[in-house]
């Protein structure tokens, strides 16, 4: 165990020193395989440990159910490219743009929306801000409350189906990815009931922050409805996929998360060139990126399994399951410390980061401890997102400041504290009541 | 000279990231039919699989010696003003590159031996009887190429700073 939290300090202080994460937990891995195979000092113990790294990358970038990952990066990126974002944005104006906040209140559900056929909370920032902010700057809306509402909103992207973290949870832990998606819906949607209260909570306290916009009509409504129809086609097809909503003769279709993350790229392609949003170049940047995105996640995902192999072979969790049991604490109260854990670790870590490296040690821990490895995904993710809003680190504020340009992290970190009290009140929420996470199972 | 040479480089890059481009056009399109073919005529593309896990490391592989040479891994900077203000900044991401590139070695020269015990077993892929060692071989030549990118970026960094930034 100590040559575990040893390796575990190393790790932190290389990431620290700016050494890339995938290799801080490659490297440390490599010696610590070594070091429990006969010593760091022996020659020969270091032959098991670099085939085994060896292994692991030809076998991880060689896995079919990896798959999922560059085609779900490449759906999300071609749907930013395919513009749905802006008639997501306008359907939540025509119903709600009216109110005090109200463009707040619809970038919150458009974040919601582009959520549900997109991975990733960074695309959801980096796309929904060049929509939104321009919007609420244009009706008078403080730059706190709109830059906040779509940072904040935008780590919905990792938690509402489909998401890139809760596939490779899924992949790490193996558990059921297609549970972990339907078990992300509710979260997700009780997310966008609380971003909407903290938006309401901020023009209650100050009216100014948010005039309320211009008033639609009905047929604009419609209209607006019916222009999103390839969002919830897309949607539709990977979540009834998924769930077997086309299981009934004659179709009989389930899909596995790989068939779904292909039929969703292949569809979100179709949507971005029928809408004439795709040149050859705009394909070729579109696939371009998505490859390197992959390639970053994939030495991450190799890394985290060889620091894995080595927290294993020296028995930490093991460890940490006898220590908790032995001092007899309350389950409840270890999900309590790992929460606050995850929240303090989250100020430094991106969510991703931060998953890979903590879930080996105590993802054993909490099913030993009878909890149910789909609602700890969930709670994974959900207090990991938190992070994406924290100072310092806050990823999705400093993407939505790049995104951007002329509005400071400053800004933006102080405009997040509401809807940062909402997400700490969704993760008790998750805490007390799991089955929030489970009724859709 | 210098840029002849940056431009062969440019070329390479863009070379690389056409073959991952056109890789995960390829993943996607064969996910796509094999499932349709599967549903609507309940008939999949056999080989399917096999040419998803090639395809895979195609994609990954030929993007990472520009993800390593852009420098665009993901790292925590949460130290960087503190660097930027000790001066120590060009001296540190030169170090980092430099270790991130020797250690790439570590693996590559292990990947050769699986490449030569695959050549020497004669393992094929299942439909298609793919040489296995081919695609090891090429996963290998990969892994020495990103770490030769990483050193050359450390190099440059550390000694010549001016080429760096180009």
């Amino acid at each position: 165990m100590v040559s575990a939290l040893v390796g575990l300090a190393c790790v932190l202080v290389m990431v620290f020193l700016r050494v890339p994460i995938a290799f801080a937990m490659g490297f440390v891995g490599v010696l610590g395989v070594a070091h429990q195979r006969g010593g760091l000092l022996e020659t020969s113990s270091y032959v098991p440990a670099i085939t085994l790294a060896a292994r692991q990358i030809a076998d991880t970038t060689q896995d079919y159910g990896l798959s999922v990952i560059p085609l779900f990066i490449l759906m999300g990126l071609f749907i930013s490219k395919g513009g749905l974002s802006r008639e997501l944005y306008n359907l939540g104006n025509v119903f709600l743009g009216h109110l005090r906040g109200g463009l707040a209140l619809a970038t919150v559900v458009a974040c919601g929306g582009f959520s549900a056929i997109c991975g990733s909370s960074l695309a959801t920032v980096a796309t929904m801000s060049r929509v939104a902010i321009p919007e609420m700057r244009r009706f008078g809306y403080d730059d706190r409350l709109s830059s906040a509402s779509v940072a904040s909103a935008g780590t919905l992207g990792a938690l509402i189906p489909p998401s890139v973290v809760l596939v490779i949870y899924g992949i790490l832990t193996e558990t059921s990815i297609g549970k972990l998606f339907i078990a992300g819906i509710v979260p997700g949607v009780i997310g966008i009931l609380f971003y909407m209260g903290a938006v309401r909570w901020v023009v209650l306290v100050n009216p100014e922050a948010g005039p309320p916009g211009e008033r639609h009509g009905w047929s604009e409504r419609g209209r607006a409805l019916l222009s999103v129809w390839a969002v919830l086609l897309l949607f539709f097809i990977i979540i009834g996929g998924l769930y077997g909503a086309f299981d009934f003769p004659p179709l009989n279709l389930t899909f596995s998360p790989t068939e779904v993350a292909g039929i969703g790229a292949a569809g979100a392609f179709l949507i971005a060139f029928g809408r004439g949003r795709l040149s050859l170049r705009d394909l070729f940047e579109v696939l371009r990126d998505s490859a390197r995105t992959s390639a970053g996640l994939f030495m991450i995902l190799i890394g985290a399994a060889l620091f894995s192999a080595f927290v294993n072979l020296a028995g930490l969790p093991e460890a940490l399951v006898g220590l908790v049991t032995g001092y007899d604490l309350p389950p409840l109260v270890v999900i309590a410390i790992m929460a606050v854990i995850y929240l303090l670790l989250g100020c430094v870590f991106e969510s991703l980061s931060l998953l890979l490296l903590t879930v080996p040690i105590f993802f054993p821990v909490v099913v030993a401890l009878g909890f149910d490895p789909v609602w700890f995904g969930i709670f994974v993710v959900v207090v990991t997102e938190i992070g994406m809003l924290t100072p310092p680190i806050g990823m999705n504020v400093f993407v939505l400041q790049a995104s951007m340009g002329d509005i400071s992290a400053a800004t933006v970190f102080r405009g997040v504290t509401p809807f940062w009290v909402a997400d700490l009140i969704r993760l008790t929420l998750i805490i007390l009541v799991p089955g929030v996470v489970l009724i859709l199972l | 000279m210098a840029r002849f040479l940056w431009r062969l480089i440019d070329g390479v890059e863009t070379a690389l990231l056409l073959i991952a481009s056109l890789g995960l056009f390829a993943l996607m399109t064969l996910t796509f039919i094999d499932v349709s073919m599967r549903s609507v005529l309940n008939a999949s593309v056999q080989p399917a699989t096999e040419l998803t896990r090639i395809l895979m490391a195609l994609v990954v592989f030929a993007s990472l010696p520009s993800l390593m040479g852009r420098g665009e891994a993901i790292i925590v900077d949460l130290l960087d003003p503190l660097a930027r203000r000790l001066r120590l900044a060009r001296f540190q991401q030169g170090l980092v590159d430099l270790f991130c590139g020797i250690v790439l070695f570590w693996p590559a020269r292990r990947l050769w031996v699986l490449v030569e015990r695959a050549r020497d077993h004669g393992e094929v892929t299942e439909f298609l009887q793919i040489p296995q060692y081919l695609v090891l071989g090429a996963i290998a030549c990969a892994v020495v190429i990103t770490g030769t990118v990483t050193i050359a970026r450390g190099v440059l960094t550390l000694f010549f700073p001016h080429l760096a930034k180009e």
